[in-house]
């Protein structure tokens, strides 16, 4: 009698353990090189530009000069009138701006410190990519609330120090939350950056001369690398790293509330809050995508440091905070729908029908169907351009979502006699301007400050290796940071 | 006294991996070196136990405590103490409403927590330093320094038996700017 075969059509056997064991090699924690080497590579990886750097170099500076100093000192001078923000919809772009960095700066903190809590290796090359994101980002969502507050020279107001009247800020208030939430969340992660880059800027310190020695001189503080300085250090990492996870929660729960808290139709809801969490995740794992693939494809040695096993990881992670937004989105729109209130049912109907539902349909496909259909793939996610290109259609999609929630569900309100469609005006130049700064901002960090956390990789690499088990070789890891406070 | 201090010279011994320099470690310690008179300077954190080294000891986590009840204070005062300075009724809440102030309070809380915990890092290391220090820049290639300071007559007995041990290099230490 025939014994039926156990295996596959096509599969292969394993011959020995060479396959196996090259594959493994692939990644970079079982790929170490010397720590002389790793730093050349980063040093060099910072120090080589081309022509092209310099013309988008240009091309940017220009822009921020033109569409975010120049555009935002004429509405400082002309007044918000040069804006389109007018009755019903005096939420515009600005604030949907600073909802979009706002989540974009979510990536950082996500990739930072709850990977770094759970343990997750992969994260190790590309920590420090997404942490200037989330600097660089609020840096932006901070700029949006200024140009939407119009009369900047009054922001002190905000500030808790007491007046002639000596009235003090309303600290019951959604936007006073916002300013403490946005304003931790902002010297938080700056520090959470500067922490972990100490190590690599007196490494940098050591290979540098002239006015890059001076600068890395300074920024690394006198740091050597004894036992009580890193015992310090990682001390401080562990606090940062459990500490910034719920602030990055509440700065976006915050932030949602500032609509949640109104009894506006399609503002009021009590899932606003997990919502919008998840959607400043969506948005920040793309952005994190687009991030990497740029750097792998214009700095050198990168392909090293970012491979595809952290495309993979990355898109994984896309596709479950992709279905996490679609649940809450889902949640949200059900129970609208179901309520019946008649505004609400109008401004439903206004998102699905009205001159703005080619954007709520493109907010759907580009938010769910497309990372759906793509990064189901292992293929697919390890395409760097691919994914990539999956991260900028879902930041397209999210930027949409921001809108439609602000100046599109502002249209529709109790007074029927306000409705009126909002046009952004000045505002389209401001937002080419933030963009454009942000961009700024990468490549000048890129060029003064090393991107990959040199001693963070050469520590994983020491944490990993090679177990033979049976016939099989096994990729393992070691908890060498255990006796670490 | 002058002359007690002067018989003593402090020593910088160059390693490549962990192994060697928990084996030199070791010897020093008997030859007669103590804990206090080493220090273990390296490019990637190593943990006490795998250099068999004293915990040193760190206030860092006791300074973040401290600063999570500062801002706590802090932001007690903002939402509760602000609104007696000038009472303003709003939105039909009482003047000290718990539920807005939970969110100021843990806001403070959080915020003085970090700030106390950047800044303890630069107190217990004495951050900005800029002064000339004992380093080679070495280590930031991934050699693992250890200075130890041993009797002057004894220099080349110590640096014998770390040589034997796998040290790379064994020299008189020199403070340099960084």
């Amino acid at each position: 009698m025939a014994v039926a075969s156990k295996y596959l059509p096509g599969a292969k056997k394993a011959h020995g353990n060479q396959d196996n064991e090259h594959e493994l090699r692939q990644h970079l924690m079982h790929d170490p090189r010397p720590r002389g080497e790793l730093n050349q590579m980063v040093m060099e990886s910072m120090y080589a530009t081309s022509w092209k750097f310099w013309v988008v170099f240009a091309i940017l500076s220009i822009l921020t000069a033109t569409c975010f100093f120049y555009a935002w000192g004429y509405m400082i001078a002309e007044g918000l009138g040069v804006a389109g923000v007018m009755r019903p919809s005096y939420w515009g772009i600005f604030l949907v701006n600073t909802v979009f960095w706002i989540g974009i700066s979510h990536a950082g903190t996500f990739i930072s410190a709850i990977l770094r809590v759970f343990k997750a290796e992969f994260r190790r090359p590309f920590t420090r990519a997404a942490e200037l994101m989330t600097t660089f980002g609020l840096i932006q969502a901070g700029a949006s609330i200024f140009m939407h507050m119009g009369r900047v020279w009054l922001s002190y107001w905000m500030l808790p120090i007491p007046n002639e009247r000596q009235l003090w800020p309303n600290f019951h208030s959604p936007l006073m939350w916002d300013l403490l939430a946005i304003t931790t969340y902002v010297l938080g992660s700056t520090m959470y950056l500067f922490l972990p880059l100490i190590p690599d800027l007196a490494m940098a310190r050591d290979r540098s001369t002239g006015w890059r020695k001076t600068f890395f001189k300074i920024l690394a503080l006198g740091f050597r690398g004894t036992e009580g300085e890193w015992l310090h250090l990682r001390t401080a990492m562990n606090i940062f790293a459990f500490a910034i996870i719920p602030v990055m929660f509440s700065v976006h729960t915050i932030v949602s509330w500032d609509f949640a808290m109104s009894m506006r139709p399609g503002w009021s809801s009590t899932v606003f809050g997990p919502y919008f969490v998840v959607g400043a995740l969506h948005s920040g794992m793309g952005a994190v995508a687009i991030v990497l693939f740029i750097m792998r494809a214009t700095m050198k040695h990168m392909g090293y440091f970012i491979r595809a096993e952290h495309f993979d990881a990355l898109g994984k992670l896309m596709l479950t905070v992709s279905m996490a937004w679609a649940y809450f989105f889902f949640n949200d729109y059900i129970v609208q729908w179901y309520g019946g209130d008649k505004w609400t049912d109008t401004l439903l109907h206004w998102h699905e029908s009205g001159p703005m539902a080619w954007m709520f349909f493109s907010m759907l496909i580009l938010n769910i169907a497309v990372p759906w259909l793509i990064l189901w793939n292992r293929k697919f996610r390890q395409t760097p351009w691919l994914l990539a290109s999956v991260g900028l259609l879902i930041n397209v999609g999210m930027w949409f979502e921001r809108y439609i929630i602000i100046p599109v569900s502002l249209t529709i309100n109790r007074m029927p006699f306000t409705w009126k469609l909002y046009f952004p005006r000045i505002e389209i130049f401001l937002t080419i301007g933030t963009f454009a700064m942000f961009l700024l901002f990468y490549l000048i960090a890129s060029r003064l400050i090393p991107l990959v956390p040199v001693w963070e990789v050469e520590e994983g690499q020491m944490a990993h290796s090679l177990t033979k088990v049976g016939r099989a070789v096994v990729p393992s890891v070691s908890e060498i940071d255990l006796t670490v406070e | 006294m002058e002359s007690a201090v002067s018989e003593h010279i402090t020593l910088l011994a160059l390693f490549s991996d962990v192994d060697p320099t928990a084996d030199g470690i070791e010897k020093l310690r008997e030859l007669g070196v103590s804990d206090d008179d080493m220090t273990v300077i390296s490019g990637v954190p190593l943990t006490e136990a795998m250099l068999d080294r004293p915990r040193p000891w760190s206030n860092v986590s006791r300074l973040a405590l401290g600063g999570a009840a500062a801002g706590f204070l802090f932001g007690a005062f903002l939402n509760f103490g602000t609104p007696k300075l000038y009472t303003v009724y709003v939105g039909g809440q009482s003047i000290f409403p718990v539920p807005p102030g939970m969110i100021i309070l843990f806001e403070m809380t959080m915020l003085f927590m970090l700030l106390a915990t950047f800044l303890g890092v630069f107190l217990e290391s004495y951050f900005p330093n800029y002064r000339p220090l004992e380093y080679v820049p070495e280590i930031s290639d991934g050699k693992i320094a250890v200075f130890f300071k041993c009797p002057q007559d004894e220099q080349e007995k110590f640096t014998d038996a770390l040589n034997q041990l796998g040290a790379e290099s064994v020299k008189p230490a020199e403070a340099r700017q960084l």
